[in-house]
C-alpha cells in the first residue's frame, strides 16, 4: 500500500501546531507553539490574545514542521485542519492557512473535528480496535463516544454544564492554585485523604455529566469551614473532589462499555494526563477485562499530530472540504 | 509582474490584480460576516477569469490594519500563507492610507470608528504623504490636533460622525500600487496585523487606555 502523508494544522485554542503524519499512525514531525505563559498572566485563555498570537506564528509553524520532516509539499497527499469546535478567532487562522495551502498546492482539504483528533491521538500509540468507547475529558469537553468502526462517532453522553477540565481549573482557583490548576489538583490529590463530604455529581441513568453542582459544593464547603474558623486542608479537599469526579466517570464509563458491548476503551483530551484518572481507569479495565489505551502525555494537550491521525481516516473515507470551509465555534461530533 | 492586492480590514472586501501598474481586475463587495467563506474562492474565481494560475502571482499587497480584528486575521492568514508558499514578497499597506486614496484636496483625513468616542485616523496629503501617522485616539483629541488644517480637510469614512462632513471612500488601488510597486517585501513570518489598539485584557492588566 502506498504511504499517505497528511499535513495537519491545529489552532482551536491557545496552541498553534502543525504536523506531518504518515498513514494515520506515525508522527513524522510536529511543531507546537504554546501560548500558555502569556495566558497565565490573565488566569485563563483570553480569546483575542490567543487569536493574535496564532497569526504571529502560523507560517513559522508550517515551515518548521515541513523542515523537520525533511519532506517537501510535493510529498504531501492532503491538508487536514481543525475546523471546529473552539475559539472562533483562533480557528479561523488555522482554517484560512490550510485552505490557502490546499489552493496553492492543489491538495485535498480534510476538515477534522477537534474531538475526533483527541480520540485519534490513541492511534499513535497502537492501532485502535473496534467497537470502542472513547472517554473524552478536557478543558472544553466531557464526552462518551461510541465508535462502531473507524471514523464513525456516536456521542452517547456529554456534560450538561462545565467540562471536567474547566471544573478542575475553577476548583484550583478556589484553592488559590495558579492557572492552569488542573494538574496541580491532580498532584495535591495524591498527597491527601478523602475526608470531606461532597456529592457524587449527576448519578443518574444517562451518560451525561454535570460538574457545576460539585464545583458549588467545593466553594460552599470552603466558605463554611472558613466561617467556622477552620482551615481547609487543601490536599484533602483536592482528594475528595477528584475522587468524586473519578467515581462518576468510572461508573458511567463502565456501564456504557457493558451496554455497547465494547472491549476497548480509549482515553482522550487534556485531563487524560491526570494520574488519578489514569490509575482508576487502569484498575477498572483490568478488573473487567477491557483493553485500555491512553495517549502519550505529549499528545494529551492540543496538537496537530492527532489531527493528522484523524485526518488520515477521514481522507480514506472520502471526507473533503472545499475552499468555502468555515471555522465553527460549536459543532456536534458526527 | 503579476501582483495581488487585498483588503479585508473593514466594511468592504477588496481584491485587485495588477500586471505592473496596470489593473487587470478590481472587485469590491460589502463584507457581510462571510469573509472566511468567500475570500479564497473569490480570488480563485478571479484568477481563473484572467486565465492565470495562483502560481503566477509574484507579489502580495495586503492591508494589515487598522480595522476589524477578525477581518484582518482572515486576510493576513491568507496573504501570509500565500506569500510563504509561493516564496514571494509581501508588502503591508495601511487601511487609512488606502482610504486616503479617495479624491480630496489638499488634505485627507481617513477615519474608522473604534467605538467609545475613539477613532483610528491619520492625516495625508492628496499624494499620500503622511502628515500625522496612523493613530488610535479619542475623536475630539484628534480634531484638536488637525485644527490648523481644518478648512482644507476632506474627511473620508464609511462610518458616520454626526458633527463632521464625511465623504464616503472611493478608493483607488492604482495609487497604492504606483507608490509601493518597488517596495521590498517584509519578513512574512513576522508580519502581523497593525491593530493599533491593545486588547481589553492587556489594557486592564497594564492600566492603559486611550
Amino acid at each position: 500500500m502506498e504511504d499517505i502523508y497528511i499535513l495537519a494544522i491545529e489552532s482551536s485554542c491557545d496552541e498553534t501546531s502543525c504536523s506531518i503524519v504518515k498513514n494515520g499512525c506515525e508522527d513524522i514531525s510536529t511543531v507546537v507553539l504554546s501560548q500558555i505563559d502569556i495566558h497565565k498572566l490573565y488566569g485563563g485563555v483570553v480569546p483575542e490574545i490567543a487569536s493574535r498570537m496564532h497569526i504571529e506564528v502560523i507560517t513559522k509553524a508550517i515551515e518548521e514542521a515541513l523542515f523537520k520532516s525533511a519532506l517537501t509539499m510535493s510529498d504531501i497527499d492532503a491538508i487536514a485542519v481543525t475546523y471546529a469546535p473552539g475559539l472562533i478567532g483562533s480557528l479561523l487562522v488555522g482554517v484560512t492557512a490550510a485552505k490557502t495551502l490546499s489552493y496553492v498546492y492543489n491538495k485535498p482539504l480534510i476538515p477534522v473535528h477537534h474531538i475526533a483528533g483527541h480520540i485519534y491521538a490513541n492511534n499513535l500509540v497502537a492501532p485502535m480496535e473496534f467497537p470502542l468507547l472513547a472517554l473524552v475529558v478536557s478543558g472544553g469537553h466531557t464526552e462518551l463516544v461510541y465508535m462502531k468502526y473507524d471514523y464513525d462517532f456516536e456521542v452517547i453522553g456529554s456534560t450538561l454544564d462545565d467540562a471536567v477540565g474547566e471544573v478542575y481549573d475553577k476548583v484550583a482557583r478556589v484553592l488559590d492554585l495558579p492557572y492552569p490548576g488542573g494538574p496541580k489538583i491532580d498532584a495535591l490529590a495524591r498527597l491527601g485523604e478523602d475526608t470531606y463530604t461532597l456529592p457524587l455529581p449527576l448519578d443518574d441513568d444517562s451518560y451525561n455529566f454535570s460538574f457545576s453542582g460539585l464545583k458549588s459544593a467545593v466553594i460552599n464547603l470552603k466558605h463554611n469551614e472558613e466561617q467556622r474558623g477552620h482551615k481547609i486542608v487543601k490536599e484533602n479537599l483536592a482528594t475528595s473532589f477528584q475522587n468524586r469526579v473519578i467515581e462518576i466517570i468510572c461508573k458511567k464509563t463502565l456501564r456504557a462499555l457493558k451496554e455497547y458491548q465494547c472491549n476497548h476503551l480509549v482515553l482522550a483530551g487534556g485531563v487524560s494526563a491526570s494520574q488519578g484518572l489514569r490509575e482508576a481507569l487502569k484498575n477498572l479495565c483490568s478488573k473487567n477485562n477491557i483493553n485500555l489505551i491512553y495517549p502519550d502525555l505529549k499528545y494529551c494537550t492540543d496538537n496537530a499530530t492527532m489531527i493528522g491521525a484523524a485526518g488520515y481516516y477521514a481522507y480514506k473515507i472520502g471526507k473533503r472540504a472545499d475552499l468555502t470551509l468555515n471555522a465553527k465555534a460549536t459543532e456536534f461530533l458526527h | 509582474m503579476i501582483s495581488l492586492f487585498l483588503d479585508t480590514s473593514c466594511h468592504m472586501m477588496t481584491i485587485a490584480i495588477y500586471k505592473g501598474k496596470r489593473q487587470l481586475y478590481f472587485f469590491e463587495e460589502e463584507n457581510k460576516n462571510d469573509l472566511s467563506i468567500k475570500l479564497i474562492p473569490k480570488v480563485k474565481e478571479i484568477m481563473e477569469a484572467l486565465q492565470l494560475y495562483v502560481t503566477d502571482i509574484e507579489k502580495v499587497f495586503v492591508v494589515n490594519g487598522p480595522g476589524s480584528f477578525t477581518g484582518l486575521r482572515i486576510g493576513l492568514s491568507f496573504a501570509k500563507t500565500l506569500a510563504w508558499a509561493l516564496n514571494i514578497p509581501i508588502v503591508p499597506i495601511s487601511e487609512l492610507e488606502f482610504l486616503a486614496t479617495t479624491d480630496g484636496t489638499p488634505y485627507i483625513v481617513p477615519m474608522i470608528d473604534a467605538r467609545r468616542d475613539a477613532i483610528y485616523a491619520a492625516l495625508y496629503t492628496a499624494d499620500l504623504k503622511p502628515i500625522i501617522e496612523d493613530v488610535y485616539i479619542k475623536r475630539e483629541e484628534f480634531l484638536e490636533k488637525v485644527k490648523e488644517y481644518r478648512e482644507h480637510i476632506t474627511f473620508v469614512s464609511l462610518d458616520d460622525f454626526p458633527s463632521l462632513p464625511v465623504v464616503r471612500p472611493k478608493v483607488n488601488v492604482t495609487k497604492i500600487i504606483e507608490k509601493y510597486i518597488d517596495r521590498v517585501g517584509v519578513d512574512v513570518h513576522t508580519l502581523i496585523p497593525n491593530y493599533l489598539k491593545k486588547t481589553e485584557a492587556e489594557e486592564k492588566l497594564n492600566g492603559t487606555s486611550v
